[in-house]
């Protein structure tokens, strides 16, 4: 009898035959530890594709950890993956995002589709489940990308995946900006969907900084310290930074 | 019959004479630098030859296609695996070759009960600058040596027999011209020497090398014209301009006919 043919293609099997393992499985649950948390971050769809943006702060209890926290990564030239949650797994699964769909166009000869990708995701948190569950190891990310329109994905900590019409917002201060950005789409000036980069930069900007005038794991924009939420916009040409300057400019003059 | 030192010697040759035998007619692979990098061309019928292996490595082989896609996806597995453990830095082909693919080569090679790789390859790292820029030849048993004469050129060949090989040498260096060449220029006379190497290859395994020399009124052009009647020019960059961190780009058609037009 013939060997099975491998599938080929998954990353994430080539990494378990080495010995790898995203989640190890904790014999207790490890009550002492107070895991980092990488707090708010939001993705609304716009004209001309998709803006994500976070803001800074990662929080261990009620101790600021880091103010200059990167919680926007791309995995590839039109997809971004925002983190909310336990940094070290997002990043961990940022890193094994990014080699899967690279392994996977280098290997297969062909792209990985949005579904697929979105997919991916999700069996990496079903993955993290043992870290889920024992509270050490929770990410709730936020998934878009540009595929003929901006797409937008959010997830539950267990791995189900949820297209977004219009946006979503993650992490501890994701019921503000939530509120806000329902306000806004539904009763505001026009629907998000129809903001210009520039406009919807505001917004995004604006909810952040309601987010952290009641969550304190939530930093705005800090003038003391000079640091600036991370906003990128995906469009049809692939992923840009909104420059700092941009920012601090809109920040003086409409935030 | 391993048990008797000199059968397995017999053996190990008997292998040799037969994988080369299968790679004598393989369509040559033309590695050559230009002025943003390096470009990889081969002409092939249906299967693609020219692989991107990590973000700037390039592979390229003749052999059977099943194996070149055995050698191509260990290549592949590896060079992710580092890159993912360690850093995409860290990713370099000297040690994907020495410690990784060669070593798994050769073992299959001396598995005198076992099927060898039919496979013969060229690969490529493109340095931050073209000093830096890695060629490696890795043949069927594993040996990864490039000749003192390749080894002193910012290019190199890989075709089914050792004459084929030597002129396509020869009109290179011949014709090389500006190493700051187009990459127009570059595609030009990468498939000018195809043709050479082809001519030769096409006669299969000979009996004297040296008895390897082109006709007189041979014309690189016409040769190539007339396989391009039945097969494609495949052709792909790594491109030191890219910004991505990624710098392999496959040449489109239009691309390598328009370039091709005026040989």
């Amino acid at each position: 009898m013939m060997d099975p043919i491998p599938a080929g293609g998954d990353f994430l099997t080539v990494l378990k035959a080495h010995g790898y393992e995203l989640a190890p499985r904790l014999a207790a649950v490890a009550g002492s530890v107070q895991p980092t948390h990488a707090t708010t971050v939001l993705a609304i769809k716009y004209k001309d594709g998709v803006l994500v943006a976070g803001d800074r702060r990662a929080t261990a209890g009620n101790f600021v950890m880091y103010e200059r926290a990167e919680k926007l990564l791309n995995i590839d030239s039109r997809s971004i993956l925002a983190i909310a949650g336990v940094p070290a797994v997002a990043f961990e699964m940022a890193r094994v995002l990014e080699h899967s769909f690279k392994y996977y166009q280098r290997s297969q000869l062909q792209e990985m589709s949005t579904a697929g990708k979105v997919r991916s995701l999700s069996k990496l948190l079903k993955e993290n489940l043992p870290l889920t569950l024992q509270g050490v190891g929770t990410v709730v990310p936020i998934f878009s990308t540009y595929d003929e329109a901006g797409k937008v994905f959010f997830y539950d900590a267990l791995g189900a995946q949820f297209e977004s019409a219009d946006f979503a917002a993650s992490g501890s201060g994701s019921l503000a900006v939530r509120s806000v950005l329902h306000y806004l789409n539904s009763w505001g000036p026009k629907p998000l969907a129809k903001l210009s980069e520039e406009e919807v930069t505001v917004i995004a900007l604006r909810a952040l900084d309601t987010a952290a005038s009641s969550d304190t794991a939530t930093s705005g924009y800090n003038a003391k310290t000079n640091v600036f939420p991370n906003v990128r916009a995906i469009t049809k040409d692939g992923i840009h930074e909104i420059a700092e300057a941009d920012l601090a400019k809109l920040y003086r003059s409409e935030v | 019959m391993t048990e008797e030192p000199y059968r397995w010697v017999e053996a190990i040759a008997n292998r040799r004479e037969y994988i080369e035998d299968q790679l004598a007619r393989g369509s040559p692979i033309v590695l050559l630098n230009y002025a943003d990098g390096l470009l990889l061309l081969t002409v092939s019928r249906e299967t693609r030859k020219i692989f991107e292996i990590y973000d700037r490595i390039a592979f390229a082989a003749l052999g059977h296609p099943a194996d070149i896609e055995r050698m191509r996806l260990a290549a592949i597995d590896l060079a992710h695996i580092e890159g993912f453990n360690r850093a995409v830095a860290d990713v370099a082909l000297r040690r994907l070759v020495n410690f990784g693919l060669s070593p798994a080569l050769k073992t299959a090679f001396e598995q005198v009960f076992n099927a060898p790789f039919i496979v013969k390859m060229v690969l490529a790292e493109l340095g931050d600058d073209a000093d830096r820029d890695v060629i490696v030849k890795l043949d069927y048993d594993g040996s990864y040596g490039r000749s003192e004469i390749e080894m002193r050129e910012p290019f190199d060949v890989v075709a089914g027999t050792r004459p084929a090989e030597k002129a396509m040498l020869q009109y290179l260096i011949e014709h090389n011209g500006n190493s700051k060449r187009s990459l127009d220029d570059a595609l030009r006379l990468a498939a000018r020497t195809w043709a050479v190497g082809m001519q030769i290859a096409e006669r299969g395994k000979q009996e004297d090398e040296r008895e390897a020399k082109l006709p007189e009124d041979f014309d690189p052009v016409r040769h190539l014209r007339d396989h391009l009647k039945t097969r494609h020019v495949e052709a792909a960059v790594l491109d030191r301009t890219q910004t991505a961190s990624a710098k392999f780009r496959l040449l489109d058609e239009k691309e390598i006919r328009a370039a091709l037009k005026d040989l």
